[in-house]
Order: C-alpha cells, then sequence, then structure tokens
C-alpha cells in the first residue's frame, strides 16, 4: 500500500472520531487505531505523524499495534482515580517514582469499593495522566511506565 | 497507645453504669484515688461522659456493653460459625480495614477473618472521610474474604447494604433505608456506612476487606465534629439499642449467608430488595463528582449497582462514583 496513502489516512482519522480503521485493498490490509495510548504518538509528535512507518504495515501483518514510548497503564474500571490512601495522606508514586509489579499506584473507587491498581510492569514512572479526585473511564490511560 | 491495660481495668469496672466509689477504685486498680480522677480524665478524652457526685463516686452517664468475643461466639448461627477464621478484637486500632489489609498484604490471614475495635483513631469514609467513633459507642467491624475473579464480587458494595439492613431489621431496629451505594440511614440521617478496599494477590485472586460501621451511642459532646446529619442506634431505639455483641454476631450471619454464594448469585439476587430499601427514589439531589455538582433527581440504581440520575443537563445518566447530596432548593 502506498506510504502517502497511509498518510493520508492518518491525517483522516486524526480529524474524525474515528478509534480504529481497517482498509483491505486486495492482498494488503492497513489497519490504523489511536486508542488513547497511541493519541500521544500522533498528536505530540508531529515528525511521528510525517513518517509512518511505526503505523503503517507490511501486507499479512494482521495488526499494528501503535506502542508508545513506555507502557501505559489502563483503568480496568470506570470510577474516581485517587492518588493517595487518603486525603492529604502522601501519593503512592510521583513521576519518576521506580515501581515494581504489584506496587499500588492508585486507588480507583467505585460503589464505595477501593480497588488499589497495582503496577504491572517494573520501571520509573515516566506520566501520570489523570489529575486526583477526577473519575475516569474504562481502559483510560492512568500512568505510563517506562 | 492511649489506652492503657489499667484503663481498660477502670472501664470493665464502671462499664454497669453504676456508682463506684474513687476508694474502691482506687483499691480494685491498685491505685491513688488522684491516679483514678486522671483516668477518668483520660476516658473522657475518649468520648465517654461521666457524673462525679462526692460521696457517691463516679458513674458513667450510660452503662457500656464492652466487645466481647465469647457473647458474639454464642450468638452466632450454626452456618457462620465454621466459616469464621478468626475475631480479632482491639480496644484501639487505627482502622479496622486498615488492619485486614495489612494481614492480607503480608499473607498472614485467611478468609473469614473478622477485625473489631472499640475505639478507631483513623477510621475512614470513602476515601479518607473521618469515621467518627467514641470509644464502644460504635460497631467497627471489618471481614476479610476472598475472591477467585475481579468479575465475583461485582456490586458487592450494595449487596453488604441488603445484609446490614436485615440484620438491623432482625434486632428490632425500625425505619432503616437505603441510600447509593450503600449509606445506612434513618429518617435522612446516617446511622453507618460500608467501605469496601480491593486488592489483588498471587494467581489473580483478590483479597476484599469488607468495613463496616454502626452509630451505636454517639455522646453530643462528639457531635460538633460530623459534618453531616447523623444519628445513633439509641436514638433509633428510643433509648433501647439492641445488644452491640448480639448485633455484631446479626451481621456476621447476614455477611457470611451472602458471600460464599456471591460469585454464582451475583449482585442480581439483592438488587431488587435494594431498590426495596432504598430510601431517596424521586428525590432533588446533587452528585458531588471530580469537581463536578450535578444536579438532577435520584432516579434509582441500574441492575449492575450504578446511580441512575436524572441530570438537569444530559437527561438520564448513570454513574460508578461521586457524593451524593440531596437539595432542599428544588
Amino acid at each position: 500500500m502506498d506510504i502517502r496513502k497511509i498518510k493520508k489516512l492518518i491525517e483522516l482519522i486524526e480529524e474524525s472520531d474515528i478509534a480504529e480503521i481497517e482498509i483491505h485493498e486486495g492482498e494488503e490490509s492497513v489497519r490504523l487505531s489511536r486508542y488513547s495510548a497511541s493519541q500521544h504518538v500522533i498528536s505530540n509528535s508531529p515528525a511521528q505523524a510525517q513518517q509512518p512507518q511505526p503505523i503503517a504495515l507490511a501486507p499479512a501483518s494482521p495488526q499494528v499495534p501503535e506502542e508508545p514510548p513506555g507502557h501505559v497503564l489502563r483503568s480496568p474500571m470506570v470510577g474516581t482515580f485517587y492518588r493517595s490512601p487518603t486525603p492529604g495522606a502522601k501519593s503512592f508514586v510521583e513521576i519518576g517514582s521506580s515501581v515494581k509489579v504489584g506496587d499500588t499506584l492508585c486507588i480507583i473507587e467505585a460503589m464505595k469499593i477501593l480497588n488499589q491498581i497495582e503496577a504491572d510492569k517494573d520501571g520509573v514512572i515516566s506520566k501520570i495522566l489523570v489529575d486526583n479526585a477526577q473519575p475516569v473511564e474504562y481502559n483510560q490511560p492512568l500512568f505510563v511506565i517506562e | 497507645m492511649r489506652f492503657s491495660v489499667s484503663l481498660k481495668r477502670l472501664l470493665c469496672l464502671l462499664a454497669d453504669g453504676n456508682f463506684h466509689s474513687g476508694v474502691d477504685l482506687a483499691t480494685a486498680l491498685g491505685v491513688s484515688r488522684t491516679a483514678v480522677w486522671n483516668m477518668m480524665r483520660e476516658l473522657k478524652e475518649l468520648g465517654l461522659e461521666f457524673s462525679a457526685i462526692s460521696g457517691k463516686g463516679y458513674c458513667l452517664s450510660r452503662p457500656v456493653e464492652l466487645l466481647d468475643g465469647q457473647a458474639i461466639q454464642k450468638a452466632l448461627s450454626p452456618a457462620t460459625k465454621p466459616q469464621i477464621a478468626e475475631i480479632e478484637i482491639h480496644d484501639e486500632l487505627d482502622s479496622t480495614n486498615s488492619r485486614l489489609m495489612g494481614l492480607a498484604s503480608s499473607g498472614s490471614a485467611s478468609a473469614g477473618t473478622v477485625c473489631l475495635a472499640e475505639y478507631q483513631t483513623k477510621g475512614r469514609g470513602r476515601v479518607g472521610r473521618v469515621w467518627h467513633t467514641p470509644f464502644g459507642g460504635n460497631i467497627c467491624l471489618s471481614l476479610l474474604w476472598r475472591f477467585e475473579d475481579f468479575n465475583a464480587f461485582s456490586g458487592l458494595s450494595l449487596a453488604v447494604g441488603v445484609a446490614i439492613a436485615r440484620a438491623l431489621r432482625t434486632e428490632g431496629v425500625p425505619g432503616v433505608g437505603l441510600k447509593w451505594p450503600n449509606d445506612i440511614l434513618w429518617r435522612g440521617s446516617k446511622l453507618g456506612g460500608i467501605l469496601l478496599e480491593v486488592s489483588g494477590e498471587a494467581h489473580g485472586r483478590y483479597a476484599v476487606v469488607i468495613g463496616i460501621g454502626l452509630n451505636v451511642h454517639i455522646p453530643s459532646s462528639r457531635a460538633g465534629d460530623i459534618d453531616q446529619a447523623w444519628v445513633d442506634l439509641d436514638q433509633v431505639t428510643a433509648g433501647h439499642p439492641p445488644s452491640r455483641n448480639r448485633l455484631i454476631a446479626g451481621l456476621l450471619n447476614e455477611l457470611f449467608l451472602l458471600l460464599p454464594d456471591y460469585p454464582a448469585q451475583g449482585l442480581q439476587s439483592y438488587i431488587g430488595e435494594w431498590r426495596q430499601w432504598h430510601c431517596q427514589a424521586g428525590q432533588p439531589a446533587v452528585l458531588h463528582l471530580g469537581g463536578l455538582a450535578i444536579r438532577g433527581v435520584v432516579s434509582g440504581v441500574s441492575d449492575d449497582g450504578l446511580l441512575m440520575m436524572d441530570c438537569e443537563e444530559g437527561g438520564l445518566r448513570k454513574f460508578a462514583s461521586g457524593d451524593l447530596r440531596l437539595r432542599t432548593d428544588a
């Protein structure tokens, strides 16, 4: 598939609300996804948008995951996001904190169930994507671990 | 630790609510009468009011039924007893929920462990709202349970509300209602609250700590600290509250009826009854959520336990979290 075509597709998808699009042309197919984490790649770094190689896809490969730099931890549920165990208490993590699998990063409260959300990867917190006490949606990115 | 052994012994002597002379108390405790007087002041700081009359001695303003493991055991149903791993009774804890969360994370507590405290220094409502507990004046009960997967306890906080309402009814407490998601109300005032805390464990399991707080007797001297309309069992029952230990057993009986089958039954087995206990349907309210104040009318709860509110902006919407307050300006 022509790289210009893919570039055009990316532009189209950026102007729309489309989260994911898959196009087949003969034996070739391309699938573009802009799920939250990938939004940062597309909207925040135009340089990458102009070089669609990481997104574009070789024929026969069924899917192109658009990995942002680092690992994105997403909300497993709808609820309210809390960065500390109690208001005024120290936050579980800050940007730059080293974390290990199983460390509690935040609490999400839904229907008065406080769910401890744990790191699913070792690394350093490079982004905290939600403010304290804000509502979050299912699958919403919460942290980036690098 | 503010609560010493001798203070506890003094309280046990006074718990009957009768007068005890300073001399008798001092002799029983092996301390001076001045020491007794100082200890009485400590009890007052813990929320226990008393009168001191010269020639008669000291008398608590009301008898205190202290937590008693044997009395609780005696009132447990035959089905509940084998499911209880242990009942811990503490004079003082930061919070019974924190205690069990700590035990769960260190792997040193079995499902079915129960934790009770006479007095909590850091009891919590929903994320940090302080839950006030004068010594012996509340039920602070937490229970550890484990579930095999995340979906197995979906909506459990509402089902626990039903269990508590049932237990209160069984103990003859009249007129109790539920507020979403699980506050226990009586005539619009808060009688109790529930807070569940969840952490993941190895092999995809989840440790769930169910925390229940019920006001039994809050002295008026403490009332000023509380930022919302509250009520205690003393008032609800016109001064004849059920036995604290028996009510605890009643709560455990209902909880252990609920928990083993919950993964199979789910909220759908309880949502109908939850709606019968619901006491705010059709009321104008405001939901505080992440700095927003969303105005509307409480419509009900969805089958999966979400609050349904008919909002002034956006019509009927569902919410998983937020702090609901009734409005009087409608």
